[in-house]
């Protein structure tokens, strides 16, 4: 099967064969122990895994734009007002966004702790970043294809309330230490149901690695079918995981500045916030994988198509969920978390399991 | 359903159906009937809005109604009339208004006091310039066509006459019914000024049947014309021996 990486290794090694063929052209004698080590194996595959790594990243970079122009033009038909207008269908306000992030100064406060404040920032976007090659868009487009790719992803996934809590606490500043801790609470509050859920996904289908998880629903019926229960409750928990309305307490605008990213400026602030943009990819991507059959689809288009439209799909159930509520209390979310969400997804987790032991699948 | 009527009969918002499904009835209505019609949103230098017939823009003038009392400089809240004399073919040497449209507010009371509806109010709203001298709008760059609408009218009705009972309403400068000018006769030197300066005319020096005993002349005093006095004031401000007030209607 021709995958991403195929491809790319016959053209590293052509770019490898080439660069070896110049270096030869040369006729330096001393430079010919390089030429031949520029078409080793091992060289080729970094350029590979190189190549792939960039394209990946740049695909998915491009879908987050997508999405934080789709929440914009979503949005404004929402609230009966056009969204962004820069550009073609206002597609531009982003980039526009992105180059006055990029002008601004980057500030860090007197008084906060400097390592820390730019090791927090740091810690996000890259675990946000990492995610990306965590979730393949379809067999043959991906970057790591591990057998555990599920547990990486989730375990990437909960290293963030880490970072958010130390950049809360390192800015030296009240607003942004309530906000870390506002993130931390709620996210651990709601990892536990999203593992829950992830478990029942993970008996049904007897693979841990996304592309096992699909190929079992390609082959039996989608998981939001037998596991409704899961699909809501891994819904619910996975708004609270992006920081979304309505449980975004931890940048709670009207109360805390900007929540625990009150410090942060300029370019810092933009990739935090694009961040949370791919946080809130990873978990549509999650919900598409997990229950509504992955890039499973009709064979007219391809299958990373249908992967994406499903999780679009998905993503405008998030910018309708942020639309229509309002923000809700500490207490409540963690009340949501802990006493509604983990029995639900517990029943969920029974459900599969008797399921199973029925052998129904 | 209009929204006055509407009311929380029970906790809405209280309730998992009310807190998530209605407000999410509410928002994908919102939704379809935005992106099948249009939003509300104007996009505004392309598209306009449909301005009402009494929309007050900038302040616009007549001037061959205007009789230059000066009411419309006085009752400006920021200030920014004056009059300032011109000279066209027609009208000659005289005092119009000028406004300075960057302080004006656009409340359309210069209108409202105008006498003769000379001052009115138009519906450009369009005013930004490159330099603060383009926004002094002079009398001539004031001018503006009339169109019947366009001038402020009200009524008003005296609280003497409702504390009566019986209301009645005035039009705006009703000859009959407004503030008239009283003359405090020992004070008065037949000085004439405030019949130089009247701009309607409508004093007239007439004589008192007494003489000066030292120069043996007749005593003129100021004589008022209720039905052409348009209470500017401008007599009582110049009388040198404020002789003149104003009595109020009330």
């Amino acid at each position: 099967m021709e995958t991403l990486y195929t491809v790319l290794q016959s053209l590293s090694e052509w770019l490898l064969g080439v660069i070896a063929w110049l270096i030869d052209w040369t006729r330096l004698g001393f430079l010919s122990g390089i030429a031949d080590w520029v078409e080793t194996e091992p060289v080729v595959t970094f350029l590979t895994t190189l190549l792939v790594a960039a394209i990946y990243f740049i695909t998915l970079f491009m879908f987050g734009l997508c999405f934080i122009w789709m929440e914009r033009k979503f949005m404004g038909r929402f609230m009966d007002r056009r969204g962004t207008q820069v550009g073609v269908l206002g597609f531009f306000q982003n980039f526009a966004d992105g180059i006055k992030t990029m002008l601004k100064e980057h500030i860090i406060p007197k008084a906060a702790d400097k390592g820390l404040f730019e090791m927090a920032s740091f810690a996000i976007i890259a675990t946000s970043a990492m995610l990306l090659g965590c979730i393949p868009l379809s067999p043959q487009f991906y970057v790591i294809n591990v057998d555990l790719a599920l547990l990486l992803g989730i375990a990437i996934f909960s290293f963030a309330p880490f970072g958010i809590l130390i950049g809360g606490w390192s800015s030296n500043n009240k607003f942004s230490l309530i906000g870390g801790m506002r993130a931390a609470a709620q996210l651990i509050a709601l990892e536990i149901p999203i593992l829950m859920v992830v478990v029942s996904v993970v008996v049904m289908t007897g693979s841990l690695s996304f592309i096992g998880i699909v190929g079992w629903q390609q082959d039996n019926i989608w998981l939001a079918f037998p596991l409704f229960i899961g699909l809501i409750t891994f819904f619910v928990a996975a708004i609270g995981e992006s920081e979304r309305v309505p449980f975004d307490l931890p940048e709670a605008e009207a109360e805390l500045v900007e929540g625990w990213q009150t410090e942060y400026g300029g370019f810092r602030w933009g990739l935090i916030m694009l961040s949370d943009y791919l946080r809130a990819y990873i978990m549509c991507a999650l919900v598409t994988m997990l229950f509504l059959g992955g890039w499973d689809g009709p064979d007219f288009v391809w299958a990373e198509i249908w992967y994406l439209a499903k999780t679009f799909i998905v993503f405008f159930f998030f910018i309708w969920v942020r639309v229509a509520m309002v923000r809700i209390r500490t207490d409540q979310i963690l009340t949501l978390g802990w006493r509604r969400l983990l029995p639900l997804s517990i029943v969920n987790l029974l459900i599969a399991i008797a399921l199973k032991t029925a052998e129904v699948f | 359903m209009r929204i006055e009527d509407m009311r929380y009969t029970k906790a809405d918002h209280l309730r998992a159906t009310g807190y998530i499904f209605k407000s999410m009835k509410v928002t994908f209505k919102n939704l379809v009937r935005a992106t099948v019609n249009r939003p509300c949103t104007i996009l505004y230098p392309w598209e306009k809005l449909v301005y009402p017939d009494n929309y007050r823009g900038r302040p616009g003038i007549v001037l061959d109604k205007c009789i230059a009392c000066a009411r419309c400089v006085k009752i400006c809240p920021n200030q920014c009339i004056e009059m300032v004399p011109i000279e066209t073919p027609e009208l000659g040497k005289v005092k119009r208004p000028q406004i300075n449209v960057a302080r004006c507010m656009m409340c359309g009371y210069c209108a409202e006091e105008c006498p003769t509806n000379a001052m009115m109010v138009t519906p450009e709203f369009e005013l930004a310039a490159y330099n603060r001298a383009d926004m002094m709008f002079d009398p001539i760059k004031l001018q503006h066509p009339h169109k019947p609408g366009y001038e402020v009218n009200y009524s008003f009705a005296l609280i003497s006459e409702m504390k009566g009972g019986a209301a009645k309403t005035y039009a705006k400068n009703d000859p009959e019914m407004h503030d008239t000018i009283v003359l405090d006769g020992v004070k008065c030197i037949s000085c004439q000024r405030c019949a130089k300066t009247c701009p309607t005319g409508s004093i007239e020096m007439a004589e008192t049947g007494e003489l000066n005993p030292k120069t043996k002349k007749p005593i003129k005093w100021p004589k008022f014309d209720n039905a052409k006095c348009v209470v500017c004031e401008q007599c009582v401000e110049v009388c040198p021996k404020d002789a003149l007030s104003i009595k109020e209607v009330l």
